[in-house]
């Protein structure tokens, strides 16, 4: 039998063997959220630093605590509203934890929290063009998704959904288009994913990753949801290297019936 | 030093909540105190003075877990107990708590029920109440509020208040408080500026100020607004389930209200931002539209001792007891610590607690 190859995420020329990304933030405890940080096998954590005042070091005691996990840090720009905080705020993070990648976030809306897509195109402009490595949290619009290819960003990471909202892959239709137009660049689906069901759909249709938070966050038992998103999303991957079959309208046995004259088949 | 084996000289580092506490309940027992503090009795510092003194054992649970809410029910039944023998009863209020939500955010309300039973299956100190039963609870919320949550065995207290008797009954007991005298501690030492003194027990009770010995402590900041205003009455303590924020408002006397609070990772003790001000104010303005004529009194900005599990740790050497890492749960909490720590002195009644702090997160290490 043939056994899955081996199967890394490449991004920005780094290589992994986790499709996992998972947020640091919402945990009841830190020490939930390192337990959580384990079951999932994950090998890279994001966090956010908007209101913890960079510039002094006051987050230090709790970042240090994820550095200690292992993974590698994906600082995020999350409650940024403009292009100038994002840069301001990716710059310090640079800083700090000596690191140029970047989860770029600009929120456009307070209430759903849809990322600002001009802004968004503008400052992956900048901060690539300052040498950071951009992964971009954006909708799921086909334009967009190009004009930040264009800048050029190496990853893309559309929502599911909004974030925290636990609605799953809300347009199928505009996340296959992307999938199928966009083959050669990983994109990762960021955001609204509430049960490892969805991770494992968003998987099978050929996604190269899924970052979340909450859905493990606020779960009431954390690193068990944790594991059991990354279990989903080894299978979703896992199926989706095996090749789905295609749904058909008509039954076809798996046991072949024998005797069964063929015009009644 | 010690007078006989039942009396004991104690040194207590720290005159936050639990070094008032320990320090009245050992005076009343006959030991000698000395109290310490590294500010002032009258204005503290601690975390303890900031905080909105909620006895909130489920509203809690759900975002911590099942110990915090054994504690807290524990508090539940000492709290009126301490207040009578303070000859302070009033302070407590047992009227529970309200939790809401906006219409738009039920879901929130929703997890919040589905969570607390997760966490305390076999609680029946709580009920869904209507728009109608919530405009008879609390006649002066807004009128939007059409589903709610009220933890009947929900309770609250006067906290500031509660520290001045306690400062004010530590004296008239004898303890001596020696104030603006920041300390280190060591099995049966306590040093400051002025010298080493000998105890049969020091305790440490310094917070963030423990850190020379437990290097593992994190300040979570917390923010908070009093405000005044005649306008609005509340029963008890209402909080709000918000996607992005959850916040509370608790009625204190000459209608006061705290409304609390942030919880910011981080160690910085600058004061309020904007956006938190924001925060607090709109969502204390959509509990009832009448606080937008509240005065605000002041903005408080603390730090919560905590450690990685956010839960408290007892670690005891001979002639050294350390309680701390309360987090966000002092008022909840203390009654349990203090009960835990009196009986690692071998004092008082055995705790019923003694098997939460042996568990290896939250434990005693001896």
């Amino acid at each position: 039998m043939q056994q899955p190859q081996a199967d890394e995420l490449t991004l920005y020329g780094e290589r992994f063997n986790s499709r996992f990304l998972l947020g640091t933030a919402l945990y009841n405890s830190p020490e939930l959220m390192r337990a959580s940080i384990e079951t999932s096998r994950c090998e890279i954590v994001t966090l956010g630093l908007r209101r913890q005042n960079p510039g002094n070091r006051d987050g230090a005691a709790i970042w240090q605590y994820i550095q200690d996990s292992g993974c590698r840090l994906l600082p995020n720009t999350a409650g940024c509203k403009s292009v100038k905080e994002v840069v301001t705020l990716a710059e310090m993070s640079r800083e700090m934890f000596d690191t140029p990648w970047i989860k770029l976030e600009v929120i456009g809306d307070d209430y759903n929290l849809q990322p600002d897509p001009f802004a968004l195109v503008e400052a992956a402009e900048i901060l690539i063009k300052n040498g950071f490595k951009v992964l971009p949290y954006c909708t799921d619009d086909l334009i967009l998704c190009q004009r930040l290819l264009d800048v050029g960003c190496e990853v893309l990471m559309p929502w599911g959904s909004p974030i925290g909202t636990g609605q799953g892959l809300l347009n199928r239709y505009n996340l296959r288009t992307l999938r199928e137009r966009i083959k050669h660049v990983p994109l990762i689906i960021d955001a609204g994913l509430g049960a490892p069901s969805q991770a494992a759909e968003a998987m099978e249709m050929g996604f190269d990753g899924i970052l979340l938070n909450s859905a493990v966050a606020k779960a009431q038992n954390p690193p068990l949801m944790a594991s059991a998103f990354a279990d989903a999303i080894v299978a979703g991957r896992n199926a989706y290297l095996a090749g789905l079959m295609q749904k058909r309208q008509t039954a076809s046995p798996s046991t072949p019936t024998v005797g069964q004259p063929f015009w009644h088949q | 030093m010690h007078t006989d084996s039942q009396h004991y000289t104690v040194g207590i580092a720290g005159a936050g909540l639990l070094g008032r506490l320990l320090a009245w309940q050992l005076l009343r027992t006959g030991h000698k105190v000395t109290l310490y503090e590294a500010g002032t009795l009258s204005s503290p510092a601690c975390a303890a003075w900031t905080a909105a003194g909620m006895i909130a054992p489920m509203s809690e649970a759900v975002v911590s877990d099942r110990n915090v809410y054994e504690m807290g029910l524990y508090a539940l039944n000492v709290w009126p107990q301490w207040l009578q023998a303070l000859g302070q009863p009033d302070l407590y209020q047992a009227r529970g708590s309200l939790v809401i939500a906006h219409p738009q955010d039920n879901a929130e309300l929703h997890q919040f029920a589905q969570d607390l039973r997760y966490v305390v299956p076999d609680t029946e100190h709580y009920r869904p109440v209507n728009g109608q039963e919530i405009h008879e609870l609390e006649p002066d919320l807004g009128v939007a509020f059409q589903q709610g949550l009220l933890l009947e065995n929900e309770a609250h207290l006067d906290n500031r208040a509660l520290l001045d008797h306690l400062a004010a009954e530590i004296h008239r007991l004898g303890g001596q408080c020696i104030e603006q005298c920041p300390v280190r501690v060591s099995p049966g030492t306590v040093r400051s500026a002025h010298g080493d003194e000998q105890f049969d027990w020091v305790l440490d009770c310094r917070g963030l100020g423990a850190r020379d010995r437990h290097p593992e402590l994190r300040g979570v900041r917390g923010e908070t607004l009093v405000v005044h205003t005649d306008e609005v009455r509340l029963q008890r303590p209402v909080r709000l389930m918000h996607p992005r924020y959850q916040l509370y408002v608790v009625p204190k006397p000459q209608q006061h209200f705290v409304i609390g609070a942030t919880q910011i990772e981080s160690e910085d003790r600058s004061a309020m931002s904007l956006q938190s001000a924001l925060e607090l104010g709109s969502a204390l303005y959509t509990i009832a539209p009448a606080f937008a004529e509240a005065r605000i009194l002041e903005q408080g900005v603390n730090l919560r001792p905590a450690f990685m599990d956010n839960q408290p740790h007892i670690t005891r050497t001979e002639g050294l007891i350390s309680a701390n890492g309360l987090f966000r749960h002092g008022y909840l909490l203390a009654p349990a610590v203090v009960t835990q720590v009196l009986a690692e002195m071998a004092l008082g009644a055995p705790s019923p607690f003694a098997h939460l702090f042996t568990s290896t997160s939250g434990g005693i290490s001896r």
